[in-house]
């Protein structure tokens, strides 16, 4: 039976956030030098679309749930982009189990995060420019999440890209804010070379039959396994770029130039888990390459060690939920590299409610601070700002892995399937990391709310934030508490209808492991947060002071010296081959080449101005020059 | 009846042409009104074009008007184009006119006369009417180029039009004769079965009727060895007419001449070799040219003829007919979009008497002007065939199509040629944002020049996300 799969509204989800970034940016830049506009103005403009997005998003995922299970997807043409030889590629949107699950949450947190920012924003010279960003980011992710194929997810893939960049160095007047912008744009590119090399491989092994997912996944089977195997690590290098895992990671922490909500977008409902989406997204690919994800595992989960690591140690409140991000996401490519898809995606949707939850109230407390971001410059918050304590804590607990709260479920599943299929070392690693992830997590909580002042004018100065910050914070710890309610294991009593739902997009084998083998995992867990959360509780639940780093810890303070190690390794030497090239190819190779042919224009064109002479006798002659050459040419034919 | 919804709207036009000169009789309209009268007459004509080209493949008329008229797909694009540019101009002409005053209520008239002819001429199959069109175009033409009168530049530019043009009508008359001395009528459907059937050098009279008539097709589409006119001619004439000139004028010609080489006419293979020439030697004439100049207007009526040199490889690599007229259509598309768009920013930027016009004058507009500044170097670039603009694509199809009809040779030359011009492209961008500004770049009042060209740059990013099917 043949069902009609064919929609028209799909378009209109990405289009709305993109139409109101056009509108918004227009009437920044032609009123913001002369007249600016009102904040309120911008701030109904800047949230219509999210919101209409969003409803989109909610009517796609229940009419999606009314269809059949298999074949449920609907898909949409927009128009043909471009048809050159056996490339076809239609501007058209997929959606199906998996980009509607991203759909939803991205939709609604990025909405949540919109409302925040109007209160964040508030006052910012730049308020306009500052929402027409916020909607192209969100516009280009749906764009990415939606997507009908790879070419496609690439134009969203790079709108992300484009967009981090602009709101990473929002606040341009400081030099270090526009490196960071720099830095992310220029390591992502790196892996964005990755992702263009493996869609070009992908499209000259199997592109011919068809360019989309659908296609794609047909063909798959006649894939050589080499080719395979080529094509998703080209595919991992630009999921390592946008997702920062090792070795592109470094961009994510210093991308906290940005103002917080960007941030929060950043890290909870767009860009970062791009390149996990992607991986599940390609799932039929990497069934096929085992060897492909045991190196995305291994990745992820050492990159989760070497964040946890450096999560420790620093003071900036904002770069220990930048290393939680990155340490979280090394979770879900272990998560993706063992096959256990739906459980990376699963903890890609937890995870994104508590971290932008955790983002939005380190955000509160920033704001109420008056942009003070060194936890050790804070303290005892806890009775000043009730609302951001208590969805804190909730956050805090659902990234530390705290047993029924969201994110213990989905990390706990991650490693039960690390377990399950085959990779112990994998799961070892990831209950270390747990166990670390508790530790700072809590070290953050507890420097900042519990404890005394430690800057009492601060303090003095500090209260609650506003309700349109208040409220997304409180929106947010009930989806960090619940979210992992909808996938809750059959050994807790549930049906993991998140898994289900995803089975039509991933292509993915449920191994049957023993009940040991999962209460092991769980037991793992449990101690993890419980050692992790004790120690931060035992140094840091009383109030502490800052300590003079030593040893380790002032190497892992200075992240292990990667930027150094980078910079000296890549940047001075490319850096230093541009300028031996400067010196001695341009002035003595090509300048003179060029400069020679520019000279040679200017010659002849002045030779032909000639011509130009201006007398219509003169013009008439030369047709009838012309037209006896022709003539003459067409005896030699005619004879 | 649906003979006359293909021509509904032409009616249109040409009704409001004449109302507009009838119009223009009373004392008390005031040029304004006619302005208005005439974009609204545009707009109305482009929807009417449009919706029909929106009813599909149903609205497809083959032998109309015994055989006199053809439309389909091809001319209706052609005539949105050309309907389209009409408006432009008129809204381009409205800011122009606030600061060079030598307007009279009769150039909306002609204007719309002229978009007539063009559209006729786009749907012409017939040796005649093709005649008849192109003659109702050129002379509203020639007197919208001499419409300054006091000016001596404009004197002479239509003096020299005139003159030429009268030459090139002759050779089409002459052509058009021993046409039908040869084949034994004027239809370009009869004329392609008689060389189908006969053979093209079976009969003398029609190789040399044939070749007059390429020559007066190539005059009006300033290909090399006839373009000389076109930049003395686009120079004399006022900025909107010469913007009007280089864009709906070349599509109307262009039209006609595939329909008659290639689409109708069958003569296509009989021409190739020459038209491989005259395609290379437009080209690179067209780009030498361009590099020496110091005026703008100058500049970009040689780069009209660089523009011709890529539309004639078009025709030369026939690949199949549907094909061909797309990428045919979808150029001139693109061509008419960032060159309308330059003209209605000069239109505007060149102030009084037309003060500001070499390159020279516009140093350093980005630093007072931003936004004209990059509107101009985003047409500059689609002109330039720079991605992702419209004409990136027109010229990627360009070169597919060549390639795929075997012409590599004129494919690689093809992108020679625009490298070679990027010298004159980007030297007004060089011009504009790397000089200090040493004028204040103040504009008429009326904003409706400035609305075109923001509009249009939008156009030429919209327009390159159009498919052309292979």
């Amino acid at each position: 039976m043949e069902m009609e799969q064919t929609v028209t509204y799909l378009v209109l989800i990405p289009l709305m956030p993109l139409v109101g970034a056009l509108v918004i940016g227009l009437l920044h830049m032609f009123t913001c030098t002369t007249r600016p506009l009102s904040e309120r103005l911008y701030g109904i403009l800047g949230v219509t679309g999210p919101v209409i997005a969003t409803i989109l998003a909610v009517k796609t995922f229940f009419e999606l749930k009314g269809m059949p299970e298999e074949g449920r997807y609907f898909s949409q043409k927009v128009f043909t982009w471009f048809n050159v030889g056996e490339l076809d590629v239609a501007m058209g949107f997929l959606a199906d189990p998996l980009s509607v699950l991203m759909l939803l949450f991205v939709t609604f947190i990025g909405t949540l995060i919109h409302f925040y920012s109007i209160g964040y924003m508030a006052g910012d010279e730049n308020f306009g420019k500052f929402f027409a960003y916020l909607n192209l980011f969100l516009g280009s992710m749906l764009i990415l999440v939606l997507a009908d194929g790879p070419v496609v997810m690439f134009v969203g893939w790079e709108g992300v890209g484009l967009c981090s960049y602009l709101l990473i160095s929002f606040y341009s007047k400081e030099r270090d804010n526009v490196l960071a912008g720099n830095k992310a744009f220029i390591v992502n590119r790196i892996g964005d070379l990755g992702f263009i090399l493996g869609m070009s491989l992908l499209f000259w092994a199997i592109g011919s039959g068809g360019f989309d997912y659908l296609s794609l996944r047909e063909n798959a089977s006649a894939l050589a396994p080499g080719m395979g195997l080529a094509i998703c690590l080209l595919l991992f290098v630009g999921a390592t770029g946008k997702s920062a895992q090792i070795p592109l990671y470094v961009w994510l922490p210093d991308a906290m130039a940005g103002p917080t909500p960007v941030s929060a977008l950043i890290h909870a409902a767009t860009m970062v888990t791009a390149g996990v989406y992607m991986v599940a997204r390609f799932s039929f690919l990497y069934v096929q390459a085992p060897l492909a994800g045991a190196v995305v595992a291994w990745v992820g989960i050492l990159t989760a060690l070497l964040a946890a690591i450096f999560g420790m140690f620093q003071k900036d409140i904002k770069k220990v939920l930048a290393y939680s991000t990155v340490s979280q996401l090394g979770y879900m490519f272990a998560g993706v590299g063992v096959a256990a898809y739906s459980a990376g995606i699963f903890h890609v949707f937890t995870h994104a409610f508590f971290k932008a939850l955790l983002f939005l109230g380190a955000g509160s407390v920033i704001c109420a601070l008056h942009h003070q971001q060194d936890i050790w410059k804070m303290g005892g918050l806890k009775a000043k700002m009730p609302t951001t304590y208590w969805t804190m804590l909730i956050g805090c607990l659902a990234l530390a892995g705290c047993p029924l709260l969201s994110g213990f479920f989905s990390k706990d599943e991650i490693l039960y399937m690390a377990l399950a299929n085959g990779y112990p070392g994998v799961w070892l690693v990831g209950v270390l990391v747990a166990a670390m992830t508790a530790y700072y997590t809590f070290r953050m909580f507890f420097l900042v709310f519990h404890g005394s002042a430690r800057d009492e004018e601060a303090y003095a100065h500090a209260k609650e934030s506003p309700k349109v910050m208040t409220v997304p914070l409180v929106i947010l710890a009930i989806g960090a508490v619940f979210a992992g309610y909808l996938n809750l294991p059959a050994i807790f009593g549930g049906h993991q209808q998140v898994t289900h739902w995803l089975a039509g997009s991933l292509v993915e084998h449920h191994p049957h492991a023993s009940l040991g083998l999962e209460l092991l995992a769980i037991a793992a867990s449990i101690a993890a947060f419980a050692i992790g959360a004790f120690i931060a509780y035992r140094k840091f639940g009383q109030g502490a002071e800052e300590p003079e780093f030593q040893g380790f810890a002032k190497f892992a303070y200075n992240l292990f010296y990667v930027d150094q190690f980078y910079h000296a390794v890549i940047v001075r030497p490319y850096k230093a081959f541009g300028a031996a090239i400067q010196r001695t190819l341009e002035p003595y190779v090509t300048d003179g080449h060029v400069k020679l042919s520019s000279l040679l224009y200017q010659l002849i064109g002045q030779a032909f101005k000639v011509f130009q002479v201006g007398y219509v006798r003169i013009y008439a002659i030369y047709m009838v020059i012309g037209l006896s050459l022709m003539s003459l040419f067409l005896s030699q034919t005619l004879n | 009846m649906t003979d006359l919804l293909l021509l509904l709207p032409v009616l249109i036009i040409t009704s409001g042409a004449i109302l507009l000169m009838l119009l223009a009789a009373f004392e008390n309209v005031r040029d304004e009104i006619a302005c208005f009268g005439a974009m609204v007459i545009f707009l109305f004509g482009f929807c009417m074009q449009l919706f029909g080209l929106g009813q599909g493949d149903a609205r497809i008329f083959s032998g109309v008007f015994n055989e006199m008229l053809v439309g389909n797909s091809f001319t209706a694009v052609a005539g949105l184009i050309i309907t389209a540019c009409g408006f432009f101009t008129c809204l381009s002409s409205h800011t122009y006119f606030k600061q060079n005053r030598f307007i009279t209520s009769e150039y909306y008239a002609l204007t719309a006369f002229a978009a007539s002819g063009m559209m006729l001429l786009t749907m012409a199959q017939e040796l005649i009417t093709a005649f008849i069109s192109l003659e109702i175009m050129s002379l509203a033409i020639y007197v919208l180029v001499g419409m300054h009168r006091r000016n001596i530049k404009a004197t002479e530019a239509v003096l020299k039009y005139l003159m030429l043009g009268a030459f090139a009508g002759g050779f089409f008359a002459m052509g058009s004769a021993l046409m039908y001395g040869g084949t034994g009528s004027t239809k370009f459907a009869e004329i392609a079965g008689f060389i189908s059937a006969n053979g093209f050098f079976a009969s003398s009279i029609l190789v040399v009727g044939a070749f007059f008539i390429l020559v007066a097709l190539l005059f009006k589409i300033a290909a090399f060895p006839f373009h000389a006119w076109v930049v003395d001619v686009y120079d004399g004439a006022a900025m909107p007419v010469t913007g009007f000139m280089a864009t709906a004028l070349k599509t109307a010609v262009f039209a006609v001449f595939a329909n008659f080489l290639i689409l109708d006419g069958g003569l296509q293979a009989s021409w190739v070799e020459y038209l491989f020439y005259i395609a290379v030697f437009t080209m690179f004439g067209g780009n030498l040219i361009a590099i020496g100049q110091n005026s703008l207007k100058r500049m970009l009526a040689a780069s009209g003829i660089v523009h011709s040199g890529y539309l004639l490889i078009a025709l030369v690599a026939f690949t199949s007919r549907d094909f061909t007229a797309n990428v045919i259509v979808f150029y001139l598309a693109a061509y008419a979009v960032a060159t309308m768009g330059m003209f209605a920013a000069l239109s505007y930027l060149s102030g009084e008497d037309e003060q500001r016009i070499t390159f020279d004058d516009f140093r350093g507009l980005a630093k007072v002007r931003p936004f004209s500044a990059a509107a101009i170097s985003i047409f500059l670039l689609s002109m330039a065939g720079i991605p992702p603009t419209v004409g990136f694509m027109g010229k990627f199809y360009i070169i597919v199509n060549a390639i795929n009809a075997g012409q590599v040779l004129l494919a690689v030359l093809a992108i020679v040629s625009s490298v070679i011009s990027m010298w004159y492209y980007l030297r007004l961008i060089i011009t504009m944002y790397f000089h200090e500004a040493r004028d204040d770049f103040a504009v008429a009042k009326s904003p409706l020049a400035q609305a075109t060209t923001f509009f249009l740059v939008f156009c030429v990013f919209a327009l390159s996300l159009l498919p052309v099917s292979v």
